[in-house]
């Protein structure tokens, strides 16, 4: 057991110091610093190989304790050894391919270290034994791995790497709160301890943010689209990795999920199983309609992740009789990362050429280079899932699951969850053509690069004379390892591949593994489904529709994929880097300034309500003077007339106005009536008095007649008497 | 020797010796300045390290009117912040000796910094509150100097921003401090709180302190009281932003500590409005300030908007008011001081030697200086929380205590603020770091010029940097004495 605990520090610690120390010996010699490298590589490879090979004592554990508090703790069991052996093989392979590919790179050092501590950090993350320390690799992994993603800073490189960052920090993140959740509600994060602590809990919540995280980095849709931007541009060897191994990583996270936290749960299964068949479907589509040779394949990795999520989404639905399910997902698994292993290394040696990947380009480049071609077929052939290539048997297995699950269905054996038998029929459909797309796309690359030729013959030319030499024979021993497997693994499927089940079903609690005849024709079936839809879809859409003819005769490959569909550049950047960021930003700035803006306001108001208590009484004392002691207005003056003839006056010569305006237009009336109508008052006011006078005269005459009458009478009356 | 004496030694010689240079005449030359300044700090931090190994000490120094005394005590909180006032203190200082060529006037600047040390050593050893709120006034105006070192009319203005608000803050603090008086049993700082006699005055008190969180609240840069933070550090000399922005806001941090956990008692607060407030006010702050740093492109404003954010960090933990968040803030208090004083140096280093200050223009700096913005990512990381780096560990103790709180709605959103807070922290620091390493296909690497700073400069960044992640890989030691400390509280 001892040896086991050493064994497993060895295989997380060793890669990072080896490629601390590789980096110093960089700064000296560059030839030296290539050697060291991949002798860490082999080195880590042989230890992985030695921890399989002592298969008596899985279930060591190796813990390091006080490290972030909790103290790191690795365990390993048959698929965590398998696994890890899978990574370093592959780390092997790229670091033999990578001397030749990076022969002209700048800063091949940072590459090298970063290489190696990625490989540390992944072979953590497999063997990790609580959600902690997988949680602590996997963060140092996205990092580590960032920088090989930009390695040639060019810039769409590093717009893709910031991409892949922001996913693998924004997944990061969820996934942590998702360990809130979980260590909160279970108590531990001991993966061997979640399955008791979580039974009878609801922990979907916190299932559903790890799914998120490790989903994230799987290439789940809709988080798929790191991958097709990021593998373009990554080295080859890097895109290898990243799609075969560091995927895996979300994969290994989403299977505790499934196996450990919500084992043998339907409804997470259901939930698994849909996300699943999105991505396979999306990425199946999104590769078909890609000419670009590595995106192609990029897609294509998602599209094959989505064939191992349904795969773990069967294992959720079937419950105890999981088997089929188990065994094609682990199997996909393992294939998928050799699969892109070569592929990705083909078309590193297609780029180390040419510096090109858009299929116009390098059209013709794989005519009459047998062993390119052949390494090339060993690979589609198996991710197709064409019979006696080992793609054909893990497809075939989940396929199979799906259909075992369709009969329980329509049996009454199990109850339905969310889809019956109909959706599932839907489900098995969608994976027959999915399989059928990937036998399209891969068709599709062939004709390009192995048997068209270029529209351009001086290029073509150019192609043929560099048969023979155009990779060094560590890179040729490095794919041809690689690619011989496939057809190994698919002809001698119950040697290999059956065992390797066996070896890791402890994982993934399952007790006897299923043995299937693969080549019964009722397996045989879906495989060859498969395959006549891709020869198909390929015959129309590859060729009839997707080339088209020049007028000269010459034909190009167009890329019709709607630029509209780009989920990264119209949905998320647009909302995570303008929406988001200038609303919150716009409501951050009004809550810093309110203060500030309060402090200046402030004084203002405080000196008007001084200066308003300060002439508070004038203000009283003004205000009565306006209001209730108001001086009684002067009588205005008029100059003639009276207010009468004042105010009509004025009135007439308004109307008098309207009317030169409008109906005198011709012959204006220029009088002024207020003077008019004075004037007349002024002659009234004389005449009156005239008349006054005129009467009063009278009336004097009157009286002095009438007092001259009284008196003769008087006198009469004397003189009567 | 005694450790009372260690203890008076700490605080009050460096308080003479800043003084001494204060008041040395004429033109000092420039190494004599620095060896007596380095000299003085040294000698007055052996005496604090004395100090903190000593046991609990506890001296009456003067007594005014009836109650009021002058009163230090040293305990294992105040031990905390000592050791790590003291580890950046002398970093900054060490930093400081080649950052100041380019600043005139050093005397004053060397006087204050070593003067304000002191007064830092009295703020963690203070026994009451009395002594707290006296030695408080005195740091800012001590620190004042700090800011408007270079005289210019924005570091005029900022400095009086720093100097009104501080004062608006230790008035909310000193009203409270008078009702304390004559409603808690004790103004001296007793673990778990003395308690109050304050029946039938319930509101009055929940007013009360409040008033006195908001005021310490404005050291610590929570909102509404935060603006003086981003408006003075990008004027002040690095080094001092360092100190500022890692030290002298955490002392509003500490007192708000020793009120609610020291004199009041966490009780009284818990499940009221004010708690309510209290955590509504900080997790708004932790948002608001990544937001705002996310927007900002000026390098030490942005960092100041981030010391906003992250100090607010510690605010939520200890509104929870549960032992786990609180072991998370005070963790969180010590990465963040490490963590934020070595960014700032680093900005400064960069300005020192480039003159560049605005983000964009920092293409390619890691080429230049590799191992100052090495220093920047390492501590960067760190204060984003990626594992196995410092800043992980804090959070994880505050995610944890929100959701042991079980305080309704908080409890979620506590955590999910927090990282979300965390993800803009990566949007506002990492580039930086990525522009700087991966300058693009195109970057002239024949133009390319060496300009790392000389070792006064480097070896605190490392140290530094060195601290925010050696503390997170092996942090256990640090959290038991916290938890230590943090179980006689509760």
């Amino acid at each position: 057991m001892e040896n086991e605990r050493i064994l497993l520090a060895v295989a997380v610690f060793f890669p990072m110091v080896a490629g601390i120390v590789s980096y110093l010996i960089g700064r000296k010699s560059k030839k030296l610093r290539d050697g060291a490298v991949s002798l860490a590589a082999i080195l880590e490879f042989a230890v992985m190989v030695l921890i399989v090979a002592r298969h008596g004592a899985l279930g060591a554990s190796c813990t390091v304790p006080g490290v972030c508090g909790f103290g790191l703790h690795f365990t390993v069991d048959g698929f965590r050894a398998l696994y890890g052996a899978i990574a370093a093989f592959m780390w092997m392979m790229t670091g033999l391919f990578s001397e030749e590919y990076f022969a002209h790179y700048r800063n091949r050092n940072r590459y090298y270290l970063f290489w190696l501590i990625t490989l540390g950090a992944t072979e953590a993350v497999f063997l990790s034994a609580d959600l902690y320390t997988t949680f602590i690799f996997f963060e140092v992994m996205s990092f580590a791995s960032y920088v090989w993603v930009a390695q040639d800073e060019r810039k769409e490189s590093l717009r893709a790497a910031a991409t892949y960052l922001a996913v693998a920090v924004i997944g990061g993140l969820v996934m942590l709160m998702g360990l809130f959740l979980l260590y909160h509600q279970a108590g531990t994060l001991t993966i061997s301890e979640l399955y008791d602590a979580c039974r009878g809990k609801n922990v979907y919540l916190a299932a559903g943010c790890l799914f998120f995280g490790f989903g994230a980095k799987a290439g789940a849709f809709p988080l798929h689209i790191w991958l097709p931007k990021a593998h373009p541009v990554a080295p080859a060897p890097a895109s290898a990795l990243l799609s075969g191994i560091l995927t895996k990583t979300g994969v290994f996270g989403i299977l505790v999920i499934s196996c450990r936290i919500l084992f043998h749960d339907a409804l997470w299964g259901t939930v698994v199983l849909t996300v699943g068949v999105l991505t396979m479907v999306v990425g199946a589509v999104l590769a078909l309609f890609s000419i670009d040779f590595k995106r192609t394949l990029a897609c294509s990795s998602v599209s094959q992740i989505g064939f191992i999520l349904t795969g773990i989404g069967m294992q959720g639905l079937l419950g105890e009789e999981n088997a089929l399910a188990v065994q094609g997902s682990f199997l996909h698994m393992m294939n998928h990362s050799l699969f892109k292993l070569v592929l990705f290394m083909m078309a590193g040696v297609i780029y180390m050429n040419l510096h090109k990947l858009d299929l116009n380009d390098i059209r013709g480049f794989g005519r009459h280079k047998p062993l390119l071609a052949g390494i090339y077929l060993c690979g589609a052939m198996g991710i197709g899932g064409i019979p006696l290539f080992s793609g054909y048997v893990s497809k075939t297995l989940i396929h199979e699951s799906i259909v075992e699950y369709i009969e329980l269905l329509r049996e009454g054996a199990v109850t339905p969850v969310l889809l019956g038998a109909g959706s599932m029929k839907l489900v098995e459909w969608a994976f027959l053509i999915s399989g059928g797309f990937t036998v399209a796309y891969m068709c599709k690359l062939f004709f390009a690069v192995f048997i068209e030729k270029n529209s351009n013959p001086a290029v073509q030319e150019k192609y043929d004379a560099m048969n023979g030499n155009y990779m060094s024979k560590k890179s040729a021993f490095a794919l041809m390892v690689g690619a011989a497997l496939f057809p190994v693994m698919g002809i001698f499927a119950h040697a290999t591949m059956d065992r390797a089940a066996e070896y890791v079903k402890g994982f993934f609690g399952l007790r006897h593994i299923h043995e299937v005849s693969y080549f019964s024709f009722a397996n045989l079936k879906g495989g060859l489904t498969s395959i006549a839809i891709g020869v198909f879809v390929y015959l129309v859409v590859g060729r009839l529709w997707m080339i088209r003819k020049e007028e000269n005769g010459d034909t190009t490959y167009v890329d019709y994929w709607p630029r509209v569909l780009d989920l990264e550049d119209y949905v998320y950047r647009p909302i995570l880097l303008k929406a988001l960021p200038a609303v919150c930003g716009a409501a951050c700035f009004v809550l810093d300034n309110i203060v500030d803006v309060i402090a200046k306001i402030l004084p203002i108001v405080g000196s008007v309500g001084a200066s308003f208590l300060d002439t508070f009484i004038d203000t009283i004392v003004v205000f009565l003077r306006k209001t209730v002691y108001k001086d009684s207005p002067q009588p205005k003056e008029l100059l003639e007339g009276n207010a009468l003839t004042y105010q009509l006056g004025n009135f007439v010569n308004h109307v008098v106005g309207v009317l030169n305006k409008t109906a005198w237009r011709d012959r204006p009336n220029e009088k002024d009536y207020t003077h008019q109508y004075a004037l007349a008052y002024t002659s009234f006011k004389e005449n009156t008095s005239l008349i006054g006078r005129s009467l009063s005269y009278g009336l004097i005459l009157f009286c002095v007649g009438l007092l001259a009458t009284l008196v003769y009478l008087l006198l009469v009356l004397i003189g009567i008497m | 020797m005694n450790s009372i004496a260690w203890l008076l030694l700490a605080v009050f010689l460096p308080v003479v010796c800043g003084i001494v240079i204060l008041f040395l005449p004429g033109t000092p030359k420039r190494n004599q300045l620095i060896g007596v300044s380095l000299l003085s700090l040294a000698v007055s931090m052996l005496c604090a390290f004395a100090v903190v190994l000593g046991g609990e000490t506890k001296v009456c120094l003067l007594r005014f009117g009836g109650s009021l005394e002058v009163y230090f005590h040293v305990d294992g909180l105040g031990k905390v912040f000592a050791v790590v006032i003291t580890l950046v203190w002398l970093m900054a200082g060490i930093f400081s000796c080649e950052y100041m060529k380019h600043e005139k006037e050093e005397k004053r600047y060397f006087g204050f910094y070593v003067l304000a040390y002191g007064i830092l050593m009295a703020l963690c050893f203070s026994g009451n509150l009395v002594t707290y709120y006296m030695f408080y006034e005195m740091m800012t105006l001590m620190t004042f100097p700090l800011i408007m070192h270079n005289k210019s009319r924005e570091a005029i203005m900022a400095g009086l921003k720093y100097l009104f608000y501080s004062l608006c803050g230790a008035y909310m603090a000193l009203f409270g401090i008078y009702f304390l008086n004559r409603y808690a049993n004790t103004l001296n700082f007793v673990p778990g709180g003395g308690g109050l006699a304050a029946d039938g005055h319930t509101t009055l008190i929940l007013v009360v302190v409040f008033l006195m969180i908001l005021g310490f609240g404005v050291k610590a840069g929570m909102f509404p009281m935060h603006a003086w933070l981003p408006t003075a550090h990008p004027v002040a000399p690095a080094p001092a932003s360092a100190v500022l922005s890692g030290l002298v806001v955490k002392m509003g941090v500490l007192g708000i500590i020793r009120v609610i956990f020291y004199v009041t008692g966490p009780d009284v607060i818990r499940g009221t409005w004010v708690q309510t407030a209290w955590l509504t006010l900080s997790l708004i702050t932790v948002f608001m300030g990544s937001m705002l740093a996310y927007r900002e492109k000026v390098m030490k404003k942005r960092l100041a908007y981030s010391t906003v954010s992250q100090v607010s960090y510690i605010l939520f933990g200890l509104a929870l008011l549960n032992p786990e968040a609180m072991t998370g803030s005070l963790l969180h208090v010590v990465f963040h001081a490490c963590i934020k004083s070595c960014l700032f140096l680093s900005a400064g280093a960069i300005i020192y030697k480039t003159g560049k200050t605005h983000v964009d223009e920092l293409n390619g700096i890691g080429k230049e200086m590799p191992l100052t913005i090495w220093c920047y990512t390492f501590a960067s990381l760190a204060l984003v929380g990626i594992p196995p780096a410092s800043g992980f560990i804090s959070k994880w103790y505050l995610a944890g205590g929100a959701l042991e709180s079980g305080i309704a709605v908080f409890s979620w959103l506590g955590p999910v603020i927090l990282l979300i807070s965390a993800l803009l922290t990566a949007g506002y620091l990492l580039p930086i770091a990525i522009r700087g390493f991966l300058p693009g296909a195109d970057y002239d690497y024949a133009g390319l010029k060496k300009k790392e700073p000389s070792g006064f400069m480097v070896v605190p960044l490392l140290v530094l940097a060195g601290c925010s992640v050696f503390l997170g890989v092996f942090p256990n030691p640090l959290t038991q004495y916290l938890n230590g400390v943090i179980q006689t509280l509760f």
